[in-house]
């Protein structure tokens, strides 16, 4: 909410600069997110009354005017505006003056003739980013007084950010109590007359007085709309953001800037019967003030006449029975609708009002009546007319409870870690209109004030005594340390070695956005249970992704396309397979392309391979101790041939591989190699355990075997090992040849067996006896010959 | 005679240019038919009184050319070393043979410096779904159905009940279910909101904390970020203020401000020329919350606070964009190795 000090300083004037105000007023909660000068700094500027204007005599466009500016003679003035004519009043900038941007006024020639200061516009003053001509004043603007004295632009406009919890603050009244608590001092509230008599012709009833416990009208009849809004209340409005619209409008506007009671004229002429505050009837419609039609809900308050709806209740008023320039008789409303049942009806039919802004955080419910008398009054006092006593339908029962709130000093201690000074804290109580009901040495209990939506429970006193108190000024201590010494298993690993492992092998992270594109989606993992947002950003960014590789190659991609072709990446995130919490699980998924290594002085460029990628997640693999596995298998998003599946106790946990050509050319990617793992699958390691090694010596065997080309070299190696032979160390691959002496579709593979005792150095004999099972089993299990 | 031989020992072995022709000197001179040799040889020929002077004398010249040999042995073997060190000397200024290092990202560099000092005050990490219900996202935070905070939330939803979560704070809700106080955890996460320009992306990271105890305070939380402020930040003077403001779930509430870490709290284009940077917000939590976690909330109090980590990331590293967190431009992450 925007509110000008001036306006303010009506009603409260504490002797403090506005900066200082509006320091005081962030701190105490009212955040102030700016403050802007009306007009910026000039001086010597006076309201000026042209007496003559006439032609320059050797300028065509120039006219040369005799300017009244209150001293004993008039100025000769040159002035090239287009608008500028005689008995106009204007602003004048005298010699001596100086003007926003650096500009002096001196007594100048122009064609021969002089000239004694100059016409301004409002762009020239800085108060407006361009002017058409210079600036036409009020008739009755006082000849000779200083322009910021008579245009008030001494003033600034402080910024409010006001929180949902203080819907009381959107007004002056509101504001102005804040500073009154903060300051100590009392505010003044406009006087208040009227002269009221009669009933109005309106019969009014609510018939959801849940909703609506306070319906107010008044009828004032014989006023003249045609009028214009005076000058100071229109430049309130409009510095405080309101447009100006006709007197009866802006009156109502005005007090809802002024009271925070919004407020609403109907034309009594254009209402049919009686009014009633009721729900709609579900595809009841109505045109609103903004032009727009709307279908009404039956959860919505309105309200209507005989025929039709008038307005929605507390949101905006309808096109039909507004006012215009030419009404004469109106109906004023100033009603109470309770919070919850205002909440969130604006924003279903896409509105936002100062009105619904106000009724959804609660409006006091004892303003009404007063609002109601100030409206009436300005009205009157402005338009014209005479003014019928209110009606008013009250449910009391339906109003909202104030029940008494009971703060104790133990309570203040255990929450704010000190006590508040007793007479302190009644000042304050009392500067904030919370009444104290009840108190003894060291508890009060108060009944809060009705434009106070937010104290309702002990806490919410604390906050306020807090707040006055000053957040700065509260006390700081150190946590107190419960010593409890954390459980994380050493078998736990630690997401950051395993980030760090890879960053080691020359991977990036990156994070990307956790939605993708459904075609993007679609490409990398077909089958997914498609998750896709009501209210995307974009179609870019529809779908929640089940796999990190979306993020990971639309990475390469927008790198390859700035020139950076070898990538090394990864992103550890949540991926989706429902919307459930345990759908939801985090993986690690890495890609690479490129060159194996930047080009370099030592090393000649060798494309990345399938066995590079592998390596970095085997490398990661080893952290956790824990088996894995590798078994080809097919995925829709890798190259057939080129993929696997990573197993962990034979369930799969991930997949790795060569990204399918077909996805790549439809992604205008390079050659690229994928995996990706849940990240489960290796947070959980293994803690060493010790095991006594051989002194005696180790007995390595080589053997090399020819077989069927298509048997994966890692089954021979897991049924070696799975033989569990006495005295077997391990087994490793270290030759595989095919071609020149080799059976076509065949292989020879070359493995070193290792065998070693704790007891004693093994025989020859003992060796090849253990060798030669190893070659009896390779035999009959994937018909290996001896080479 | 004996100095005649010594005289061209020492003057051969000097102008020895290799170890062979040394070797060849060291026959010559000391070998089973050197010189020397021979003339011990003729020692028989000399009278009794004669034998043991001269013998001494042949001995001592021989002592002499065999020092004299292994001093020029040593200089030719150090020459030779030399010559060799020479010939396989490499240009040491020319780069190692590597794989270049990676990175982290700068969020994930920020979020573990966050945890780490967070750690050393006994705090866990406790993470929490990312699409969450709306029961944990906003009823169970005090925030009930068509409150004013949920239209400022611009939350992405699924169905009517189903979002992304707008916070971190749905963590504290999940962990207070499942643990028994006293709890001090932060929960670091991606939140996400419906919003994206030049200063929000639809999804950026959180840190959310919180302390339940029975001896918990306003004056403990102000104590705790002030001193976690300051460290992130590495300035032990860092000015921190503390605004009221408000959230649903935290009754107290608070904003925490920093001086401007960009122009020192002078003012400047970054603090909006008021010298303060908003850095977090936080509070005690509401009753109602823990009520709703069903935890007692007369015989414990919580803390909980909450942070923009990109905000934090941006402030520490100078980024002013921050939009460049999710482009992923090898050019931006390159640069926080």
């Amino acid at each position: 909410m925007n509110i000008s000090t001036s306006w303010l300083r009506e009603w409260i004037n504490p002797k403090v600069s506005d900066e200082v105000l509006a320091e005081q007023l962030t701190m105490a909660g009212l955040e102030v997110d700016g403050i802007e000068t009306v007009a910026p700094a000039f001086d010597n500027v006076v309201v000026g009354h042209v007496v003559s204007c006439e032609k320059h005599p050797d300028a065509d466009k120039l006219n040369l005017c005799q300017v009244d500016v209150g001293e004993a003679d008039n100025l000769q003035i040159i002035c090239g505006a287009s608008n500028v004519r005689a008995d106009l009043k204007v602003i004048v900038a005298t010699v001596g003056a100086k003007l926003p941007g650096g500009l002096k006024i001196k007594k100048a020639k122009l064609r021969g003739v002089e000239s004694f200061g100059m016409i301004c516009s409002e762009s020239e003053l800085g108060m407006a980013d361009s002017s058409d001509g210079i600036s036409e004043l009020e008739s009755d603007a006082p000849i000779g007084q200083n322009i910021r004295e008579y245009l008030d632009l001494d003033d600034n406009i402080i910024e409010l950010d006001i929180t949902p919890n203080r819907g009381d603050c959107f007004s002056v009244l509101g504001v102005a109590r804040e500073v009154s608590a903060n300051y100590n001092m009392a505010f003044k509230m406009p006087e208040i007359n009227v002269n009221s008599q009669g009933t109005s012709s309106i019969k009014t009833s609510v018939s959801n007085t849940q909703a609506c416990p306070k319906y107010l009208t008044r009828a004032i009849s014989g006023i003249n709309n045609t009028v214009k809004t005076p000058k100071w209340m229109a430049d309130k409005l409009t510095r405080s953001g309101q447009q100006v619209h006709s007197p009866v409008v802006d009156i109502t506007n005005y007090v809802l800037l002024e009271l925070g009671q919004p407020m609403h004229a109907f034309d009594l002429e254009k209402i049919n019967g009686a009014i009633e505050v009721r729900n709609a009837k579900a595809g009841e419609k109505i045109k609103l003030l903004n032009e727009s039609s709307v279908e009404l809900n039956d959860d919505t308050l309105i309200i209507a006449d005989d025929n039709s709806p008038l307005a929605i209740a507390g949101v905006m008023g309808g096109m039909g029975s507004s006012t215009q320039d030419d009404s004469t008789q109106i109906l004023l409303e100033s009603a109470f609708f309770e919070p919850v049942s205002i909440a969130g009806k604006a924003r279903n039919y896409g509105l936002h009002t100062e009105s619904s802004l106000r009724f959804e955080r609660g409006v006091d419910f004892n303003i009404t009546e007063v609002a109601m008398d100030r409206a009436t009054q300005l009205i009157i006092d402005i338009c014209g007319g005479e003014a019928s006593d209110i009606s008013n339908c009250v449910d009391e029962s339906a109003l909202p409870a104030l029940n008494p709130i009971t703060i104790t000093q133990a309570k203040i201690q255990k929450i704010l870690g000190f006590e508040l000074d007793s007479n302190w804290i009644e000042e304050k109580f009392t500067n904030l209109d919370f009444e104290i009901s009840n108190k003894s040495a060291d508890s009060w209990t108060i009944i809060p004030p009705s434009f106070r939506f937010d104290i309702r429970i002990p806490a919410d006193l604390i906050e306020e005594l807090a707040r006055l108190y000053g957040y700065d000024k509260l006390p700081v201590q150190k946590l107190s340390l419960d010593a409890n010494i954390n459980t994380i298993s050493e078998a736990t690993i630690d997401k950051y070695d395993i980030a760090q492992s890879l960053v080691s092998r020359g991977y990036q992270e990156v994070i990307t956005y956790s939605f993708v594109s459904e075609k993007y989606q679609h490409l990398i993992d077909p089958e997914a249970k498609k998750i896709t947002l009501s209210n995307p950003i974009s179609a870019d960014m529809s779908t929640m992704r089940s796999s990190l590789w979306a993020g990971l190659l639309q990475t390469v991609e927008s790198n390859q396309r700035r020139g950076h072709t070898d990538a090394r990446f990864f992103e550890i995130g949540l991926c989706f397979g429902g919307v459930k919490a345990d759908e939801q699980s985090n993986k690690l998924a890495g890609v690479v392309s490129g060159n194996r290594f930047d080009a370099q002085w030592s090393t000649e460029l060798q494309p990345l391979d399938f066995f590079d990628a592998k390596a970095d997640l085997e490398s990661l693999l080893t952290l956790t101790g824990n088996q894995f596995s590798f078994e080809a298998a097919e995925h829709p998003a890798l190259q057939k041939g080129q993929s696997a599946k990573i197993l962990l106790d034979s369930v799969q946990v991930g997949y790795i591989g060569a990204l399918s050509p077909v996805v790549q050319k439809q992604l205008s990617l390079s050659k690229c190699y994928l995996f990706e793992i849940d990240l489960d699958a290796i947070l959980s390691g293994k803690v060493a355990k010790y095991e006594a090694f051989s002194s005696y010596q180790q007995s390595a065997r080589d053997i090399a075997l020819v077989l069927d080309e298509a048997t994966p070299v890692a089954d021979l190696m897991s049924s070696i090992e799975n033989m569990n032979q006495p005295h077997f160390v391990g087994v490793s691959l270290f030759d595989i040849y095919a071609g020149e002496n080799i059976e076509s579709g065949k292989k020879s593979v070359a493995l070193n067996l290792t065998y070693q005792s704790l007891e004693s150095t093994l025989s020859d004999d003992e060796v090849n006896a253990k060798v030669g099972e190893v070659l009896a089993l390779m035999q009959d299990k994937f018909s290996a010959t001896q080479r | 005679m004996i100095n005649a031989i010594l005289d061209q020992a020492k003057a051969s072995i000097a102008a020895a240019g290799s170890l062979k022709e040394l070797d060849d000197l060291r026959v010559k001179f000391l070998g089973k038919k050197g010189e020397l040799t021979a003339l011990l040889k003729g020692l028989g020929k000399l009278s009794k009184e004669e034998r043991p002077k001269m013998g001494e004398a042949i001995n001592q010249a021989k002592v002499s050319v065999q020092n004299l040999l292994t001093d020029r042995k040593n200089h030719l073997e150090t020459l030779e070393l030399e010559k060799r060190l020479l010939e396989e000397k490499i240009d040491v200024s020319l780069p190692g043979r590597n794989v270049e290092m990676g990175g982290l990202h700068p969020v994930t560099i920020t979020l573990n410096r966050i945890q780490s000092l967070f750690a050393k005050n006994g705090f866990e990490v406790e993470t929490g779904p990312e699409i969450e219900d709306d029961f944990h996202n906003f009823t169970a935070l005090n925030i009930p159905d068509h409150h004013p905070a949920r239209a400022m939330h611009d939350t992405f939803y699924f169905d009517e009940s189903t979002v992304l979560r707008t916070h971190t704070s749905p963590v504290q809700i999940r962990t207070m279910e499942n643990k028994k106080p006293p709890l001090r955890i932060i929960a670091p996460g991606r939140v996400y909101r419906c919003d994206s320009d030049i200063t929000h992306t639809p999804m950026f990271h959180q840190v959310e904390g919180l302390i339940v105890d029975k001896e918990a305070n306003f004056a403990q939380l102000k104590g705790l970020l002030i001193d976690f402020l300051r460290a992130y930040f590495e300035k032990e003077d860092l000015q921190v203020r503390f605004r009221p403001s408000y959230f649903p779930f935290t009754e107290p509430s608070a904003e925490a401000d920093i001086e401007c870490v960009i122009c020192g709290g002078k003012g400047c284009r970054v603090c909006k020329k008021t010298g303060w940077l908003e850095v977090l917000g936080c509070g005690v939590v509401h009753p109602n919350v823990l009520d709703s976690a069903q935890v007692d909330s007369e015989e414990y109090t919580g803390l909980a606070f909450g942070m923009g980590v990109e905000r934090l990331a941006m402030l520490r590293y100078g980024v002013n964009d921050l939009r460049l967190f999710f482009e992923n431009d090898i050019r931006f992450l390159r640069q926080f190795k």
